[in-house]
């Protein structure tokens, strides 16, 4: 070979070299470009919502008006997913986020890192007189209302008809945790075909501690004391409380009322066991129990429109469909229901502070509170909410009656910014509900400590 | 690829009179060449890694940025007497091991075959690389769904097995899980190890074997005497590179389990720890110690097999 | 003897089944569970195929601009950084394939340590980095790490073909009066175009597979590619994933990459096994 430089070296170098360059820097300006927004005469507002079957995208339409455009977007449908998808956007100062729609648990977290833009005081006394108690308390963080509270949802006991019946169980008294696990094993053991149970949400995410958290209540106790004093707040998880809860919990892991998929299950996966199968047909006096949020009732109502084989009941089973509330931890001491339910919140980097909180205003108006909830089955967070007509038509006067006697009996999960870990340290500690014992609580107390000191990792 | 010798460039800057300025010349442009890539692969890698060190030396979260306090190596005396970051180093290494092992006797029979097939070769090329090139996420997709409990098939086929029924909860329990991540990276991988395996037997001259045969060598004593070590260095590519892609699984547990049941690796505790609990010096701290692994990983293997790997990359 | 060799037939016959098999097996079943409907996976349907066949997935799965809009991600992405990862691993591949130069051993080190790199690790500071550089979910706050991480593969792909080029052929055309650009055209161009067809081939595969990254460093439709926004899918059904939905998804996007291989299986496997075997 010659020994001359090497022809195609020097196309190379002074080619391609500067077109890709250039390509590369014109590529990036184009993107970056994109990424900025469209100019109009409307100021076009963005809410991020939790997954529902388009009740709120409905109201940001009736929110909308000449001036402003309120867009929906959706976030994922796991509570935890949802506080990171907005949590890493906010902590990047991004404006692109206007309202969102908070789950109780992490509003603390938000508003203690300065994520949320202040609700004017008159606004606050309007809504704080508006809202239920336990909504009020749910949007609070040091003294100061932070979220406009838009729907609160609560737990009732669902059941099957026909199966308390057949298990004696007389369902017009308040009943114990206890009592519906013994009447569904006992079934079970009648009809030798494990059919009965007892559902509840045990899966390794939030729903868990939303179960492990009504369960202390219901015993008189509370997983956090004094919550304002953020990582040195008190922990009394490992409590005479504490350890009924996990005597519940041990209780139904250990019985034939739990269901198979326990350690996974959320509130869908829940569902169809209420109206078990065979040959084609829903099972008679089986199916049993089942903690779950409001939606239930209309979720069932539809399921009565397709056919048994498409995963559908009959009319007469539907009609089989009961409800009361929570069950107790500890007889004869009044349940404590889960608190749920969504708060808006105005970003603090929005571009458009004032127009996005005149937006969430509009949002939390009890008629569209009450538009929301008929399309949803997603409850209003006010009794004005209560009265929209639609309901009354949607849902019997008895269960709309036991929604709100649920929600003001609520007990909320502590409102700390550091919800996130104290509930990430209960599910590794409680996670499987096959592996809990008397010794959990203790075991659970000592690992939050240790989270929140940031001595252990979780 | 294997046969590079007779037509590889004889270096063309040494020339009999030493002319260093042409020399130059062209050490310049070269480095001028490889410039754009290296700045790259340093922009998004160096320094992040530099900036992982310094944060790691903090408590730092990102919603609670007014706590952010000097602990020096705090994190890292937290992270390594903590019983979950050996757990998950632990489940990543049986995960490492199990599936490379499996992927490397399956592979090789997967490659025996391919190299005796006289047939359907294209069919087998293109079957082959389907799950090589399909996306993680949907191969933990396909199997999370073959897995479940009330859309999967396989407590509907296996339903015979003793330890199958019709209730089997694949993603209830820790082994389980385990099972079932470990058969979704198994099968997209396979092929992958099967193709390099196969490349390494096409190069055992067929005479060399022939010559054991008629000297009496039993199937198995060709295999361990003949065909496998002159396979090392084919074998040792696909295990080192195997082994690192396996230690690093995400994907998977991402979609399937997403760390319930114990199933977490370390670079899911990483990532939970980094994007979810926004723990930026914690997870920084995770970070450093992940990749520092990764590099003593590589270290070992390449001493196990005691290959020289810039030799086995083709480059002298 | 000739029982032997028909023993031997049948093993082959027996492993090809076998290999079909494994390949296929998760794939076809995908495809059936694309065709049955959200009702009949909801209520639970352990039987492989469909009770009865529905395109209305397909339907749904086009008419969901979250999807389509996860796609149009995927697809510029994926190009973009395989289009730019290609044009400068060719550079360095030239470079190390062809020229001496102080360092090169440091450039290929560099290139197997990053091979090598857990992405995970980078997770953190280079989020903390994007939001500050405004390229947290971003399209180039993708493509940048993806050129990273595939320029080694690229690079390694590259350098063993370009090894292979008789480079003096090139010499030969301009002694016979071809222009220098005439020749490399001519010449060089044909014969390392394969080499570069497949080594952007790997690129894309690894960008249309990516996974980490894209969880991480995007946030909503606007950058979020098909598997992130995959793991996010959400039915009509909030609390239970559309099974039949995510099948049908799967496979959408395995299309490309079905097709990418019917095309160019040849190519893919000699860049897999590019300068894996010598020794």
């Amino acid at each position: 070979m010659p020994d001359s430089p090497p022809g195609p070296a020097r196309l190379v170098r002074t080619g391609p070299v500067r077109v890709t360059a250039a390509a590369a820097v014109l590529a990036l300006l184009a993107a970056l470009l994109t990424a900025c927004g469209d100019d109009s005469g409307q100021v076009t507002l963005v809410w991020y919502t939790n997954p529902d079957p388009g009740g709120q995208a409905e109201v940001a339409k009736r929110c909308s008006t000449d001036k402003v455009k309120i867009e929906t977007e959706v976030l994922p449908q796991d509570t935890g997913q949802q506080r990171i998808q907005l949590a890493r956007r906010l902590a990047a100062h991004d404006s692109g986020i206007d309202l969102m729609s908070l789950d109780p648990p992490f509003t603390a977290e938000f508003a203690n890192a300065g994520f949320l833009a202040k609700i004017p005081d008159s606004l606050q006394s309007t809504l704080t007189e508006q809202s239920f108690k336990g909504a009020v308390d749910a949007a609070t963080w040091d003294g100061e209302m932070v979220v406009l509270p838009f729907w609160s949802n609560t737990q009732v006991l669902w059941y099957r008809k026909d199966a308390a019946r057949a298990a004696g169980l007389d369902m017009s008294r308040p009943v114990t945790w206890d009592q519906i696990i013994d009447a569904a094993d006992e079934l079970n053991e009648k009809q030798d075909a494990d059919k009965t149970y007892v559902g509840v949400q045990a899966n390794k995410y939030e729903g868990y501690v939303v179960w492990i958290n009504a369960l202390i209540e219901g015993a008189g106790g509370s997983i956090v004391e004094n919550a304002e004093k953020g990582t040195d707040a008190k922990i009394d998880i490992d409590s005479d409380p504490g350890r009924e809860a996990a005597a519940v919990i041990q209780k139904l892991a250990d019985s034939s009322a739990a269901e198979p998929d326990l350690s996974v299950s959320n509130e869908g996966t829940v569902l169809p066991y209420l109206y078990p199968t065979s040959g084609g047909k829903v099972i008679r006096n089986a199916g049993g129990f089942l903690v779950n949020w409001t939606f239930v009732y209309t979720n069932e109502q539809a399921l009565t429109e397709k056919s048994v084989a498409e995963g559908g009941i009959t009319k007469k089973d539907f009609a089989n469909l009961g409800w009361t509330r929570y069950p107790q931890t500890v007889a004869d001491q009044d349940s404590r229901p889960p608190y749920g339910g969504i708060g808006i919140g105005v970003s603090q980097y929005s571009a458009h502070p004032e127009e996005a909180m005149d937006a969430a205003a509009c949002v939390v108006d009890p008629e569209n509170q009450g538009l929301n909830a008929e399309l949803t089955g997603n409850m209003p967070a006010s009794s004005a909410g209560y009265a929209y007509p639609a309901l009354r038509k949607i849902y019997p006067a008895d269960l709309l009656q036991l929604f709100q006697d649920s929600v003001d009996a609520a007990a909320p999960r502590s409102s700390t910014p550091y919800w996130s870990d104290i509930s990430g340290a209960i599910q590794s500690t409680w996670h499987s509900p096959f592996a809990v014992n008397q010794d959990t609580p203790e075991e659970s107390g000592t690992f939050i400590v240790d989270v929140l000191k940031g001595r252990t990792l979780q | 690829m294997s046969t590079t010798t007779p037509t590889k460039v004889t270096k063309p800057s040494k020339p009999l009179r030493a002319d260093t300025q042409r020399a130059e010349a062209e050490n310049r442009l070269g480095r001028r060449l490889v410039a754009p890539a290296v700045v790259i692969m340093l922009l998004v890698t160096a320094w992040p890694m530099l900036r992982a060190l310094y944060l790691s030396l903090f408590r730092y979260r990102l919603t609670t940025p007014d706590d952010r306090s000097f602990v020096f190596l705090g994190n890292y005396g937290t992270i390594l007497s903590d019983p979950l970051f050996w757990r998950d180093t632990w489940n990543t290494v049986l995960i490492m091991v199990i599936t490379v092992g499996v992927e490397l006797v399956v592979g090789f029979a997967f490659a025996m075959v391919m190299h005796k097939i006289i047939f359907a070769r294209g069919v087998m090329r293109t079957s082959i690389l389907i799950p090589y090139g399909i996306i993680t996420v949907v191969s933990a997709f396909a199997w999370q769904f073959t897995f479940s409990i009330n859309n999967g098939y396989i407590n509907t086929w296996f339903d015979w097995l003793p330890f199958i029924d019709p209730d089997t909860n694949w993603f209830g329990d820790h082994w389980h899980a385990m099972f079932a991540i470990m058969v979704s990276e198994i099968w997209k991988t396979t092929p992958f190890m099967s193709l390099l395996l196969l490349a390494g037997l096409s190069q055992i001259p067929e005479d060399m074997i022939e010559a054991a045969k008629v000297d009496g060598a039993t199937w198995w004593q060709r295999l361990f005497k003949v065909i496998l070590p002159n396979m090392r260095a084919a074998i040792m590519v696909a295990v080192l590179f195997r082994a690192l892609d396996a230690f690093r699984i995400f994907d998977n547990i991402f979609v399937m389990t997403r760390g319930a049941q114990n199933t977490e690796s370390s670079s899911f505790l990483t990532y939970r720890q980094v994007i979810e609990q926004m723990q930026l010096g914690m997870g920084s701290a995770l970070s450093v110690l992940l990749f520092l692994t990764v590099l003593l990983l590589a270290y070992l293997i390449v001493r196990a097999f005691k290959v020289d790997l810039s030799a086995a990359r083709g480059e002298g | 003897m000739a029982t032997s060799k028909r023993g031997n037939v049948l093993g082959t016959w027996f492993g090809f089944a076998l290999i079909m098999i494994w390949c296929l097996l998760p794939v076809v079943w995908i495809i059936s569970l694309s065709f049955k409907s959200p009702a009949e996976t909801t209520a639970g349907s352990p039987q492989f195929f469909p009770k009865a066949w529905t395109t209305q997935n397909y339907k749904d799965i086009v008419d969901n601009p979250d999807f389509t809009r996860a796609l149009l991600n995927s697809f510029g992405i994926a190009l973009s950084a395989t289009l730019f990862s290609v044009v400068l691993a060719t550079l360095a591949a030239y470079a190390i394939a062809r020229l001496d130069f102080r360092g090169k051993r440091a450039v290929l080190s560099l290139a197997l340590a990053i091979a090598m790199f857990p992405v995970v690790s980078l997770v953190g500071p280079l989020f903390d980095m994007w939001r500050t550089l405004h390229l947290f979910n971003t399209w180039p706050g993708l493509i940048i790490p993806y050129m990273s991480f595939t320029l080694p593969l690229a690079i390694w792909t590259l350098s063993a073909f370009f090894r292979e080029i008789p480079w003096e052929m090139e010499q030969a055309a301009q002694v016979d009066g071809a222009t220098s650009w005439q020749a490399f055209r001519k010449v060089i161009v044909p014969l390392a175009a394969p080499g570069v067809f497949t080594a952007a081939i790997l690129t894309f595969f690894f960008a249309w597979n990516e996974f980490v990254l894209a969880i991480s460093l995007t946030s909503t439709t606007a950058s979020r590619t098909v598997p992130a926004q995959m793991s996010y899918f959400v039915g009509a059904d909030p609390f239970n994933p559309p099974y039949s939905q995510l099948a049908t998804a799967s496979v959408v996007v395995t299309v490309p990459v079905v097709i990418i291989v019917l095309l160019f299986q040849r190519k893919i496997v000699a860049g897999l096994t590019a300068g894996a075997v010598k020794g």
